[in-house]
């Protein structure tokens, strides 16, 4: 009887997640963001900032193009998450999510299923900026293991932005909102160590970095693709992403319980 | 009212073609010509070539083969003539929310050549004639359909056109709206100013144009005055309601001189139909004639072939948007 | 009743630069993306790079002061791909054929919005400014230098300006928006944006040597960069790329202008 239950609603968190993923790429310019603009600034990053290798402090690398990586990983995962938040709340204010609520759909299916379409955007970001980055000469030490666990990594942490980007959604119901959050996707990641090594940060975005987990998140990946730990934890940074999508996937769904309430 | 010739058309088309990517043809050799002073309707379904055409004379597609002249000027190669003789009220009122009514009809000036209190003078007499003083320093945004077409209209007669489009004028108008913009057509044409208008509504092209030209699938079908077109698809009918079936032989004889008599129906006995030329006009005689034959009458309508009739007649489909078969009916009352 | 006059291209351009000031005087907000995002990447990437100053060939101590011109000429670059999509919107929602129907040259129809893209380039472009020198970056090229930098983003907002006319009238359509955008970024991207020339190491040197933009930026740089003195040699250079740029920008426009109606 449980087991019945639990498949249905797997069916319909599937179903969701593949539409949420389909209207992504209905249009080609839906596309550039979440896949281009990620891969421009790594290329612009990678080439302009090379030469911070000679710099005093800077680890020891094989590639830089592996070190600027995880950089660019992490931000495909936070574009993942604000796309997936500013979808939903097209669905909200032009009336789609309502008829979704009508549907005879467990309220919580209806989260996972953002967050399954979440998901599977990352998972596809991931493989594809670690593919092209490949083929521009980045070599990870660490192996397939690592690259899998990126990949894994990268798509929990786009499941915690895309939480907090559905709360958003849910609570104001304005897409118009949720596209000028877009600098802050920016914030979020500037004040991570996302393409400069902790240390080397100015000091205000030292300190600031201790309590953003795309820190750990970020340090994690390149520990990880270099095989090398003392560039960062893998379970620091696993704990740090898996926190916040469960915080956030909580915060939506309370977010979801208060709009139903206010119907 | 700029001085014209009143012997050079103000639009002359011939074998006009124009073709879009992918092989398509929207219009397919049209030619037409509007003299000075007419109202010139359009009518045609939609994708008929209406807009190309008018956008085409309106210089703002290039046709792929044939000739344009509007106002004496060859749309092509005197494009900037063109653009100083005409007035444009195109069917997607685009309008910029952000001014207000008076501000866009001075930026209209401005485009035009006028200046400084001209410009005031103008924009003021324009929105007093199209009855937007004051609604005229609100944001356009703010502006119901009716407002804006009417803004459009005002934005359109700025530099006093000699001839003026109108694609598709009142579409999507509230009955009270198109009738006021009817009004104004109709003023606008006593002053001289040539109008071509583009529709889909039978009604506007028959109570407003001098001619209509019927265009479908991007070719010209019929063209003439509504009156003749209808002509050509049959002649009105009168139908006559008895009071007393047996009355019948008496009605049709007192009729017979008046028109046709169309054969007696043995299912509607009471009824009689007579096919004239005269339509309304047969009315009053046809009381008379009745009446000094002793019949009583119950009803009397009169049924006239609409344009949709005629385009029916001629390209074998209805125009989208027409009303039911069969035109309203103009019913005068029974007689005592 | 005679015809009116012809309209004055003067008149008409002012006309429509009015107008296009609409977009920011009258919307509530307007400005406030196309001002926060240059600043994000200025403070972002200050602290993030911040320390390449300390490699040699680095003509100042201060990467603030080195970022300060770049995010300028990034806020300005994309307020010019702004009157780009502005365009594409009127074009899509039928305004630009009121224009066209006008008896004025097509060409004067772009200058009025072009004005108002470069006027509304001054608020990012100047509080990228004030932030930056609040946060200690340094002006040791006076009145000059400051010149030098208003020039630049005054001349690379009307090349991105052009750019984005270019895009709109070729596509007709907002949904070149992103294109115009990712032209810009580009542009500013691919020069000595993070490190001088000398430091830039790879494929990247090439281009940054050719990208034009290298020269606008060097121009710019007078204002903050105690390297980089106002002099002659460190303007011309600019002038000329800015120059170029808005002549090929400007057929391309012209271009797209015939096209249209075709």
């Amino acid at each position: 009887m449980i087991g019945e239950a639990a498949g249905r609603e797997g069916r319909v968190v599937v179903a969701l997640g593949r539409r949420a993923l389909s209207v992504q790429f209905r249009r080609a310019q839906l596309l550039m963001p979440t896949f281009v603009l990620p891969l421009m600034l790594l290329a612009v990053i990678a080439s302009g900032t090379s030469v911070a290798q000679d710099l005093r402090g800077f680890p020891d690398v094989a590639s830089y193009l592996a070190f600027i990586v995880p950089g660019t990983v992490i931000q495909g995962a936070l574009l993942a998450g604000l796309t997936s938040g500013t979808a939903l709340a097209a669905d909200v204010e032009f009336g789609f999510f309502d008829r979704l609520l009508a549907a005879p759909v467990r309220r919580t299916s209806l989260v996972l299923g953002r967050q399954a379409g979440t998901l599977g955007l990352s998972l596809l970001q991931s493989i594809f900026f670690l593919a092209v980055a490949f083929a521009f000469g980045a070599r990870y030490p660490g192996g397939v293991v690592a690259v899998l666990a990126t990949i894994v990594l990268a798509a929990i942490t786009a499941v915690g932005i895309g939480g907090i980007a559905g709360a958003i959604a849910l609570r104001t119901g304005s897409l118009s909102l949720l596209q000028s959050i877009f600098p802050f996707v920016f914030v979020l990641l500037f004040t991570a160590p996302a393409f400069f090594p902790r240390e080397l940060l100015a000091p205000a975005l030292r300190d600031a970095a201790v309590y953003n987990p795309l820190t750990y998140v970020v340090e994690a990946v390149r520990g990880l693709l270099a095989g090398d730990a003392t560039l960062g934890d893998p379970w620091a940074g696993l704990a740090a992403a898996v926190l916040l999508a469960v915080a956030t996937t909580v915060l939506a769904t309370f977010a979801l319980s208060e709009r139903l309430r206010t119907l | 009212m700029s001085d014209f010739d009143s012997r050079v058309p103000a639009v002359e088309v011939r074998g006009l073609v124009r073709d879009f990517k992918g092989g398509i043809r929207a219009v397919d050799g049209l030619d037409l010509e509007v003299a000075p002073g007419e109202i010139y309707g359009f009518l045609g379904p939609n994708g008929a070539g209406k807009t190309t055409s008018v956008r085409i004379l309106t210089t703002l597609l290039r046709p792929t083969e044939g000739v344009a002249r509007v106002a004496g000027h060859d749309v092509v190669h005197e494009a900037d003539a063109v653009r100083r003789s005409i007035g444009v009220a195109l069917q997607e009122a685009a309008i910029d929310p952000l001014m207000t009514g008076r501000e866009l009809l001075r930026m209209q000036g401005a485009l035009h050549g006028l200046r400084g209190p001209a410009a005031k003078d103008r924009a003021n007499e324009l929105l007093e004639r199209v009855g937007l003083t004051q609604a005229a320093d609100r944001r356009v945004g703010g502006y119901s359909g009716g407002m804006r077409r009417r803004l459009d209209l005002a934005l359109a007669l700025v530099h006093r056109p000699q001839v003026l489009f109108l694609d598709e004028p009142t579409t999507g108008l509230d009955p009270t709206s198109r009738g006021a913009l009817w009004r104004e057509v109709r003023t606008l044409n006593d002053e001289g100013t040539t109008v071509f208008l583009t529709t889909q509504y039978l009604e506007e092209a028959e109570q407003l144009a001098d001619r209509v030209g019927i265009i479908a699938a991007g070719r010209l079908v019929a063209e003439g005055t509504p009156d003749a077109l209808k002509a050509r698809v049959g002649e009105p009918t009168l139908h006559v309601e008895l009071a007393e079936p047996d009355s019948a032989e008496r009605a049709r004889a007192a009729l017979a001189g008046l028109g046709s008599l169309e054969p007696a129906n043995a299912a509607a006995p009471a009824r009689v139909v007579l096919r004239t030329a005269a339509g309304k006009g047969a009315i009053a005689p046809a009381i008379r004639a009745l009446d000094e034959h002793g019949v009583m009458v119950e009803s009397i309508e009169v049924e006239t072939p609409t344009l949709d009739d005629v385009f029916a007649a001629v390209t074998g489909s209805h125009l989208e948007g027409a009303e039911a078969r069969g035109a309203e009916p103009e019913a005068a009352g029974a007689p005592g | 009743m005679s015809a009116p006059a012809a309209p004055s291209a003067l008149h008409v351009a002012l006309v429509l630069w009015r107008r296009s000031l609409n977009e920011v005087l009258r919307v509530r907000g307007a400005l406030l993306p196309a001002t926060v995002a240059p600043v994000v990447f200025l403070l972002g990437m200050t602290g993030q790079f911040g320390r390449l100053t300390g490699l040699e060939g680095f003509p100042t101590d201060s990467y603030m002061s080195w970022i300060v011109p770049l995010s300028c000429l990034q806020g300005a670059g994309f307020a010019g791909a702004a009157t780009g999509s502005n365009l594409a919107r009127d074009i899509e929602q039928g305004w630009f054929d009121r224009l066209l129907v006008a008896p004025v040259a097509r060409p004067v129809l772009l200058v009025g919005p072009i004005l108002g893209g470069v006027s509304r380039s001054l608020v990012p472009a100047t509080v990228v400014l004030l932030v930056g020198l609040a946060l200690g970056a340094e002006l040791p090229g006076g009145i000059l230098g400051l010149i030098a930098l208003y020039v630049a983003c005054a001349g690379f907002c009307t090349v991105a300006a052009l750019w984005g006319v270019f895009m709109a009238l070729m596509f007709r359509t907002q949904q070149a928006g992103p294109l115009m955008q990712q032209g810009v970024f580009l542009a500013v991207f691919l020069s000595t944006a993070y490190t001088p020339e000398v430091l830039l190491r790879g494929w990247l040197a090439s281009v940054a040597h050719l990208n034009p933009v290298t020269y606008v930026l060097e121009l710019a740089r007078q204002a903050t960069v105690s390297g980089i003195q106002p002099s002659f040699a460190h303007t011309w250079p600019g002038l000329v790329a800015l120059v170029g740029m808005f002549v090929v920008l400007g057929a391309l426009a012209l271009l797209g202008l015939r096209r249209m109606g075709r």
